[in-house]
């Protein structure tokens, strides 16, 4: 579980802030979507869970534990994470890409292989043509998909995907956001997954939270946001003439 | 010079220009791998302290922009001690900046995804630096490696004129003895050294490149790896030529006691004169005691011949009055050769603990110089006859003579003499100016070989301004104490040559390039002291 509790970032010494007093829980198993526009905190918000970014104040919890309390380096091998962009190493191939966490953990050879095998099969790309290509020899959804194996590597409990499809065109991305459905039901991961295309977040989060200008405008399921929503914001988000995507 | 006799000439010199070419290697080797383990660990330190960038970067510049023989004589003086180490110091000086600078700009070029991508994935710092950072880095790094290779391998050919060896030794001798033969051996040797460093690490360069690493065709990827193993094996070829051809050699001043015993270490200064003078000692020593001589010609001037005297890296050098009086005393003139021998003897015993033997008999002053044909012209006799047409002429003297109180600053003052424009030239090269009519006036040496042969004229020095130049053996107190056999083998060339023998002996070597060793013995011979 992922709990934040009056969380605060500020990256110019308070003057302003670009996420205020955020609080919100992960439950196992659960996918939710962080929903905003660019600039809105929820990049931030995600960087937090893992260390990447410190918070100014209040607290971030994983497994009930103070992150700020543990090694950042043991704390990042246990969440998975796909990074915004591509994010690939690019002077490895595929399979030293997708290797490289278990590498650092200490894995024999042979479950590194397997493990890297099974991965990529998993995300759809097989091995005998991928694992010895470099990311530039891929396609961009190709390399996304190598990013999603890449962070199942050392198989965590948590994963953390910060607009990962944000790049690709349509079609691309509609493909790979069917998989992930599927991905999600086999997988029975905690995910955490930042977006700012409205039907993303409808299609993939179990719960959806909106952010607004660093600050959270409501979190509950689809459901709950579609029959009440909770400040005007969110109301105007499903009523604007062209839905779909914030900017 | 028909073929055979340019490969004669060549294969003559085959195992010298083996040592010198391993001698080059290992001092562009070795410094190169030297700015290697400071310059990267530099360049790493600056990526992530942003602060020492702009002090760190502005004295690395700053060194480099110090001309490589000033660097060379100030570590010189900095360390007392000639030959490899201050050369090595000042190739690893010059190739810091390029190395530096690369693994900076290199570091900084990795994009900042890449990096929070390690990072988020749970890299420590060290390995976020190993296995991303640095191996994005390389072909940058590498490129700068080869960068300072190169260039090392072109500034280490000065590094002869401290005594390290290397090519730079045969280019030094043919400017003394204005043999291009000689420069040729060691330019080209040297050029196509630069070319092959240049291409071996480019080839492993071009090995670290993302694009042939990805390469479509198998063959090409097939390539990387033993081109990844060129680098090091260039190194190693370095390093091992030159150890296995003469070991030791890098820390040659350290030699065990028992055979230092017995070797005597003759240096000379850069002319031909010189070195004819210590191929005559080392001869003599050679054939009439035990010893072992090791030739350290051409080490350098004046100061660098004394100052090696002085901490002990040689032990003796053959020395004109003239200058050990002014030059090294800081005397002023004394115009009677037998006082002037006197003083130097005395002072010289009680200040450096050194000692004058028998002068050879010559006396090789500065002669103010002119072409035969405008002395017959103008009526030029001496130098006071100058007087009138000196704002039209222009001098060529060598870079001591321009500096040195007994030299022009003196001169001018003497004889109230000032030139159109004075250049400075190598002492080989100012014969050959004032033949040619790049200058009119030189300040040649009164027993140069080259006076007969480009028709020129001495003047005569009416004011008697130059102190006399009588060339004598200079040795160590405590060598000659130890030995007294090597001074009275010494004291056996006393008197023996006259200003027109020496003259003689330096037209051989320098108008009929004729070999020292060969001229030399032919004139013991003739005079049966051999």
């Amino acid at each position: 579980m992922i709990k934040l509790t009056h969380v605060f970032k500020s990256f110019d010494g308070g003057q302003t802030y670009a996420v205020e007093d955020l609080s919100f829980q992960v439950l196992r198993g659960e996918t939710l979507v962080l929903l905003g526009s660019s600039g809105c905190g929820k990049t931030t918000t995600l960087k937090m869970i893992n260390r990447l970014i410190e918070p100014s104040s209040g607290t971030v919890e994983v497994d009930g534990k103070d992150v700020m309390g543990r090694n950042p380096v043991e704390l990042r091998r246990q969440i998975g994470y796909v990074f915004q962009g591509i994010g690939l190493f690019p002077h490895m191939t595929v399979k030293q890409n997708i290797e490289i966490l278990p590498r650092l953990l200490g894995w024999s050879s042979r479950s590194k292989r397997e493990r890297m095998q099974e991965l990529l099969s998993l995300v759809g790309l097989p091995a005998e043509s991928f694992a010895q290509r470099f990311p530039e020899e891929l396609s961009g959804g190709q390399q996304q998909r190598v990013g999603v194996a890449r962070a199942l590597a050392a198989d965590p409990d948590y994963l953390l995907m910060d607009e990962p499809f944000g790049a690709l065109d349509a079609l691309t991305r509609e493909a790979l956001q069917q998989e992930l459905l599927n991905l999600k039901k086999r997988l029975n991961k905690t995910i955490v997954f930042v977006t700012h295309d409205l039907h993303e977040a409808l299609l993939l989060g179990d719960r959806i939270a909106i952010l607004h200008e660093g600050r959270l405008e409501q979190i509950g399921t689809k459901k709950d946001i579609l029959d009440a929503p909770a400040t005007q914001f969110v109301r105007d988000l499903f009523t604007t003439r062209e839905p779909g995507i914030l900017h | 010079m028909s073929l055979d006799a340019l490969f004669g000439y060549i294969f003559e010199r085959l195992p010298e220009l083996w040592l010198r070419t391993g001698e080059h290697l290992m001092l562009t080797g070795c410094s190169t791998l030297a700015a290697m383990f400071v310059g990267i660990p530099a360049g790493i330190l600056m990526s992530r302290t942003a602060w020492l960038r702009g002090p760190v970067m502005g004295v690395i510049g700053i060194l480099q922009t110090i001309p490589s023989l000033a660097m060379l004589v100030f570590l010189l003086a900095l360390l007392n001690k000639i030959g490899v180490l201050p050369a090595l110091i000042a190739l690893t000086l010059y190739a810091l900046l390029p190395i530096a600078r690369n693994t900076l700009t290199g570091l900084e070029e990795v994009s900042a995804e890449v990096m929070e991508a390690a990072r988020g994935i749970g890299m420590k710092e060290y390995q976020q630096l190993m296995m991303v950072k640095i191996p994005l880095a390389a072909p940058v790094i590498v490129a700068g490696i080869r960068t300072a290779a190169v260039v090392g391998v072109g500034i280490a050919t000065l590094s002869a004129f401290i005594g390290a060896g290397g090519l730079g030794q045969f280019i030094n001798r043919g400017l003394a003895l204005a043999s291009t033969k000689l420069i040729l051996l060691g330019a080209v040797p040297a050029a196509l050294l630069a070319l092959f460093v240049d291409f071996s690490i480019g080839a492993f360069e071009w090995g670290l490149r993302p694009r042939i690493r990805r390469h479509k065709k198998k063959w090409v990827r097939s390539l990387i790896r033993p081109l990844a193993l060129v680098l090091p094996i260039v190194l190693i070829l370095m390093g091992s030529i030159a150890y296995f051809t003469k070991p030791g050699w890098i820390f040659k001043s350290e030699t065990p006691l028992e055979t230092n015993d017995r070797i005597i270490k003759i240096a000379t200064k850069n002319f031909t004169e010189q070195l004819i003078l210590g191929e005559m000692m080392a001869q003599l020593i050679e054939s009439k005691t035990d010893f072992k001589v090791q030739r350290r010609f051409n080490l350098g001037g004046t100061m660098i011949c004394h100052g090696a005297l002085i901490n002990g890296e040689i032990d003796l050098y053959a020395e004109y009055t003239g200058t050990g009086l002014t030059a090294i005393l800081k005397h002023s003139v004394i115009a009677d050769p037998e006082k002037a021998l006197r003083y130097v003897t005395r002072a010289y015993h009680e200040r450096f603990k050194l000692q004058w033997l028998k002068p050879f008999g010559f006396n090789n002053t500065y002669a103010i110089t002119v072409r035969k044909a405008d002395a017959e012209k103008y009526g030029w006799n001496t130098i006071s006859d100058l007087q009138g047409s000196a704002k039209r002429l222009r001098a060529g003297f060598t870079a001591e003579f321009a500096e040195r109180p007994d030299g022009y600053p003196g001169l001018r003052h003497a004889y109230n003499l000032q030139f159109r424009e004075v250049m400075d030239f190598d002492p080989s090269l100012m014969y050959e100016a004032v033949a040619r009519k790049e200058v009119d006036v030189i300040c040649a040496f009164a027993t140069d070989g080259r006076i007969a042969s480009y028709h020129l004229k001495p003047l005569k020095d009416d004011r008697q301004f130059f102190p006399p130049y009588y060339a004598a053996p200079v040795i160590r107190d405590d060598i000659l104490k130890k030995n007294p056999k090597i001074g009275d083998v010494l004291e056996l060339l006393g008197g023996l040559i006259d200003d027109v023998a020496m003259q003689q002996l330096n037209f051989e070597v320098d108008a009929k390039q004729r070999k020292i060793e060969e001229v030399v013995t032919e004139f013991l011979k003739t005079k049966e002291i051999l």
